[in-house]
């Protein structure tokens, strides 16, 4: 058991979410950044995909009640009954009772706590990610709160090598993120003066994100021709552009289908960046095929 | 614009969109529904799910972008010539798999009256204009367990609310465009409230988890 001493105001139980369902409406879920998971997952001997503890927006602490192997990726600080943790041994090698304290950092949005083991929650539909819009998955349906018990599962034999990438950051916080992205569904019915405006102009990551989608404030981005086609696929990535001409980047809790033009959508190693930028953050895009 | 042609686009890395047309229609409806049925006995590899929609095919994949493209410009051009040709077999395999569902709703929506006013009918008259026809599932999507319900009577069509309230309750049986469907969360929407039923359309405990599935036909009972 790791309990939430003290709990951050939005810590969830992810994986890497589900892998079919779309076509009953159901959404990927799963971890914002699911490299850092994996990474975390990797550090404690876990098969990427294990369940780990998605916590952000603030500081707070757990208390371990059986030993476990803990390793706590993203983090500002994490302070192990009062001491600092070794930055160089990344695995906490927690005993019952010890208390581990984290800050978060303030150029990344998201950290992940991974236990040798994965946290043990009942598999819905074959995933243990919290989908909150639905009230199912993870622990119980809902955030954690202080004073939850979260249950480690049994270690089980793992797949040897931590996949490195070359952009596990998303770099200092004064500087503009890169994405990616590939022509979407409706590139077609975008002019090129709207083209140039995505890959010449300026976005903002709004304060109106959340795991459904980051909308992005900047210059506006008009379609040529109608706007408005019937609902249809959409995946995370996508960069959906509504009448007013604000991008909405579609996360991993999104909706499964919409009805808004996709003008692009950002690569699945840039979406984690994207998801790691905190309010205010400059966004600039550029076209791969 | 007139286009029977499959047209594909990619949706982003790992999935390519076979764009039908751009209308709601059920002739769109059975092409889709067909279309889906020849991809997935295709068995393509590395094909992870096949998602319809009212106008689109999407296949979410993982591997080889170009040696899935490949396939599915063959198998839409088999798709092509046999709708210019039909010979009936896509239709009939497609209306066995469709099952009938009949919802019991109590017709006390809180804008029930509102959309009596808006259209000029009575309160029973919206009752019943909303409960006699055999609805077709479009799509999935929105929540999960949501089905795009068509085709509404043209004397209910009402444009979305002008301000989405922030909490639906799961259960509200709605109307929207030419559209209606049933809440299956307690979700924020835009959708006018006709009534509500006790049916669950989505219960991640239950296999199958969602009630419904894209082809088949809902019919609205009045109760209480």
């Amino acid at each position: 058991m790791i309990e939430i001493e003290k709990a951050p105001p939005f810590a969830t139980i992810q994986d890497l979410g589900w892998k079919t369902g779309r076509a009953i409406g159901l959404p990927r879920s799963g971890a914002m950044d699911p490299l850092m998971l994996g990474l975390a997952n990797s550090l404690v001997g876990n098969p990427s995909g294990a369940a780990g503890i998605e916590w952000a927006l603030g500081a707070g602490t757990l208390r371990t009640w059986e030993p476990c192997e803990l390793v706590i990726l993203g983090a500002g600080e994490v302070l192990v009954d009062g001491g600092p943790s070794d930055a160089l041994h990344p695995v906490i090698p927690a005993q019952p009772g010890t208390r581990i304290e984290i800050k978060p950092r303030s150029d990344h949005r998201f950290l992940y706590v991974a236990v040798r083991g994965g946290v043990d929650v009942p598999s819905v539909m074959e995933s243990r990610s919290t989908y909150l819009p639905g009230g199912f998955g993870g622990f119980e349906g809902r955030r954690l709160r202080s004073g939850d018990l979260v249950p480690v599962g049994p270690a089980v034999h793992a797949e040897l090598g931590v996949s490195v990438h070359p952009r596990i950051s998303a770099g200092p916080a004064g500087e503009d993120v890169q994405l990616r992205v590939t022509p979407g569904p409706q590139w077609e019915r975008f002019d090129e003066r709207a083209r140039e405006t995505l890959f010449e102009g300026r976005f903002m990551v709004s304060a109106a994100s959340d795991r459904m989608g980051y909308r992005l404030d900047g210059p506006a981005i008009i379609a040529g021709v109608s706007a408005t086609l019937p609902s249809e696929a959409a995946c995370p990535g996508a960069i959906q552009i509504p009448d007013g001409g604000q991008p909405i980047v579609i996360m991993p809790d999104g909706p499964t289908v919409g009805g808004y033009p996709k003008i692009a959508v950002v690569v699945a190693a840039d979406l984690r960046v994207l998801a790691q930028c905190l309010p205010g953050r400059g966004v600039k895009m550029s076209r791969i095929d | 614009m007139i286009d029977t042609g499959p047209n594909i686009v990619p949706l982003g890395e790992s999935a390519w969109t076979v764009v039908l047309g751009d209308k709601i229609s059920r002739a769109l409806h059975q092409r889709v529904t067909g279309l889906m049925a020849r991809i997935a006995s295709a068995r393509l590899p590395g094909v992870i799910e096949i998602v319809p929609a009212y106008s689109t095919v999407t296949v979410f994949f993982e591997g080889n972008a170009k040696a899935i493209r490949t396939r599915l410009d063959e198998i839409c051009h088999v798709e092509r010539n046999e709708v210019a040709e039909p010979n009936g077999h896509a239709e009939q395999s497609e209306a066995a798999a469709s099952r009938l569902h009949t919802i019991p709703v109590v017709y006390d929506g809180p804008d029930l009256s509102y959309v009596a006013e808006q259209t000029g009918l009575s309160t029973e008259e919206v009752i019943r204009h909303h409960s006699e026809p055999e609805y077709l599932v479009y799509l999935l999507g929105f929540a999960p367990g949501f089905a795009y319900l068509g085709d509404l009577h043209p004397a209910l069509v009402l444009p979305r609310r002008s301000s989405p309230r922030t909490r639906v309750p799961a259960g509200s049986v709605a109307i929207a465009g030419a559209q209606t469907g049933v809440y299956p969360l307690t979700t924020p929407g835009g959708w006018h409230l006709l009534g509500s039923t006790p049916v669950r359309m989505f219960d991640p405990a239950r296999e199958p988890a969602a009630l419904l599935r894209a082809g088949d036909r809902v019919c609205f009972e009045p109760v209480g």
